[in-house]
């Protein structure tokens, strides 16, 4: 096994095996990511694709100076961001009819309650206006105005969206808690 | 822990394992890739292209190569012919016609090879020229060209000096209208050829397309500054050009949608959130009759109904584009549902009273609701004997007859009533009674 500048360096020269190597050691890693920003599982699989391929033919861009991870998670979201373009206005009609319902509440939450994939199932849910937005905001810890100019939009609808997916995920996080505590 | 906390500390550093065939799919797209790049190190579609380019050109060596050697003879030929001809000998002007079929291109050859001398060039012309007007007059002498006519005149005229035989050429001149010189996008133009004294035409549109068509139809799909150019040629080897430019503008997106998601009508008031781009002027159609002009505009319906709301967006070149939704309310606010077991406390009758909160296990069976007014519930054993009924949304029922607990096992349940937004509904259903 190589270590990642060996890596870097083999991918850099367009050397198959360390193209290999490196699917091998961060696709897990790229596609936890990408399954945040997709609707479903096959379209993660699709950014993820996507984004090897722009790693591999601009790993040159990568500076060596801070970590190779981040630089990673950065292609990868904005290959999701790409990607959210390219098929928002087929999306948006399909949102129109799959309205969720609101509850606002207060709860909180316990960590150990919920699975890993019981969050991905409820964050794919999400309209995907909504999910860019949260993941970009919450998770990868972006500022309003950043996501503003990412995802072509309003700073002010950043805003609004994030809280309203909040207030969805809320809900169906009750929701599927009430369920669970059913069994 | 709230919903972020909880979703980043789960989410930001979790990994998921890719399908096995999407490994595969990658290297087979890079693979792909690899090949259309250029690199030094390995076979790609630059080496390929290379090889093709080579294999063009030797082709074109080996088979030019004869009719240079055809043209070079047929200079000189001309050249000889020179010497001998006064310049209205009948002769060579008989012979010329045989030759004629082969002729365009020839000229064109000739003129483009700095070798020919000028006097040859101009020489060569003007028997062409002679020959324009023997043929139009064999062909039909009805209709006699202008152009002819005059070099008719000139002729007669005897004029022998070979400055002015130059002037013999047809006056060819290149011109065209357009239907539009811009527009929005997809923007259809249509051309129409002005030009005088030509043969053929050559458009070429800017956008990598061209046509030989007179009055060619053109589509252009893209935004941006297109540069037509119209070349006309005519058999005598002269051509004209032309230009003109047309300018094709983006059209702006109109995108929007509602908030809340399920709004309750007409309680709610709808708020349209405007995700248009390059938009100027915007005009709201809610499909009640009510319009607006604002960018966001708020806007609450008098009744339940479904609202065909649509957004027609202006941008500044005056270029639309609009998005309807068609029933944009249909899934409204209002709904109710029941579960399908429950677990009656089997300490007594409970009476009914539920909260939320309070019946987190189970112990009344109550529906989740939204926007319900009117609330009929009726419960009957499997033989359809009704046992319990309520009219109150806030009284389920606790599992108990007449201060009994009653078996475990299915009921029965049927509800009627309406919703805020005046619409009625009926369900029917099964409840498990489980034993505590």
């Amino acid at each position: 096994m190589l270590n990642d500048l060996q890596i870097i360096e083999g991918c850099a020269r367009h050397e198959r095996r360390a193209q290999q190597m490196l699917y091998d050691k961060y696709s897990r890693f790229l596609l936890g990511i990408c399954l945040r920003y997709a609707g479903d599982k096959a379209e993660a699989e699709d950014i993820l694709q996507d984004s090897f391929l722009k790693i591999y033919f601009s790993i040159k861009d990568f500076s060596g100076t801070g970590s190779f991870a981040g630089w990673l998670r950065k292609v990868a979201v904005n290959t999701a961001i790409t990607h959210y373009h390219k098929n928002l206005k087929h999306r948006y009609h399909i949102e129109i009819e799959e309205y969720v319902s609101i509850e606002t509440g207060t709860s909180s939450f316990e960590e150990s309650f919920y699975t890993s994939e019981e969050l991905y199932m409820v964050m794919n849910e999400l309209p995907s206006g909504y999910r860019m937005v949260f993941n970009l905001y919450a998770i990868e810890g972006y500022k309003h105005k950043e996501i503003a100019e990412m995802l072509g939009i309003d700073t002010n609808t950043s805003k609004s969206q994030y809280s309203r997916a909040k207030a969805v995920l809320r809900d169906k996080l009750e929701k599927l808690g009430k369920l669970k505590n059913s069994y | 822990m709230n919903v972020r906390e909880l979703f980043r500390d789960k989410l930001e550093n979790s990994e998921v394992i890719p399908g096995d065939s999407v490994r595969n799919e990658l290297m087979r797209k890079v693979a792909i890739k690899e090949f259309m790049l250029y690199n030094p190190s390995r076979f790609n579609i630059y080496y390929l292209g290379g090889i093709a380019a080579a294999a063009l050109a030797s082709i074109l060596i080996i088979t030019s190569k004869p009719d240079v050697i055809k043209n070079q003879k047929e200079e000189f030929k001309i050249e000889n012919s020179k010497s001998l001809d006064t310049l209205s000998s009948v002769q060579p002007q008989k012979q010329l016609p045989v030759e004629r079929t082969t002729e365009p291109e020839r000229v064109v050859k000739s003129t483009s090879n700095k070798t020919v001398p000028k006097i040859s060039e101009i020489n060569y012309s003007v028997k062409k020229l002679d020959n324009v007007v023997i043929d139009n007059k064999k062909e039909a002498g009805s209709t006699v060209k202008p152009d002819s006519l005059k070099i008719k005149a000139i002729l007669q005229n005897k004029v022998s000096d070979k400055d002015n035989l130059v002037q013999l050429q047809r006056n060819i001149g290149a011109a065209f209208n357009v239907s539009v010189s811009g527009g929005c996008l997809p923007l259809k133009v249509k051309f129409q050829n002005k030009s005088t004294s030509y043969d053929s035409c050559h458009w070429i549109f800017g956008d990598g397309g061209f046509s030989n068509e007179k009055n060619p139809e053109w589509i252009f799909d893209q935004e941006g500054e297109y540069k037509i150019i119209l070349k006309v040629f005519n058999t005598g080897g002269n051509q004209a050009i032309t230009s003109s430019v047309i300018t094709v503008h983006p059209r702006p997106v109109a995108r929007f949608e509602t908030a809340p998601e399920k709004p309750i009508i007409p309680d709610d008031d709808i708020r349209f959130i405007n995700y248009s781009n390059d938009a100027v002027r915007y005009k709201w159609e809610f499909g009640d009759g009510n319009y607006s002009d604002a960018f966001e505009p708020d806007h609450r319906y008098r009744q339940y109904g479904n609202y065909n709301v649509r957004l027609i967006v202006w941008s500044s070149y005056g270029c639309t584009d609009s998005m309807l939704v068609k029933n944009a309310f249909s899934g409204s606010g209002c709904f109710i549902d029941f579960p399908n077991a429950f677990i009656p406390g089997s300490g007594g009758p409970a009476g009914g009273y539920y909260s939320i909160k309070s019946d987190e296990a189970a112990r009344i069976f109550h529906p989740s609701t939204s926007g319900v007014t009117d609330y009929h519930l009726k419960i009957f054993s499997k033989l359809g004997i009704p046992i319990f009924e309520s009219n109150d949304i806030n009284i389920g029922w606790d599992g108990y007859i007449k201060g009994q607990l009653c078996e475990p096992g299915v009921y029965i349940w049927k509800v009627r009533g309406t919703f805020k937004n005046g619409e009625p509904f009926v369900k029917m259903g099964d409840v498990t009674l489980l034993k505590d």
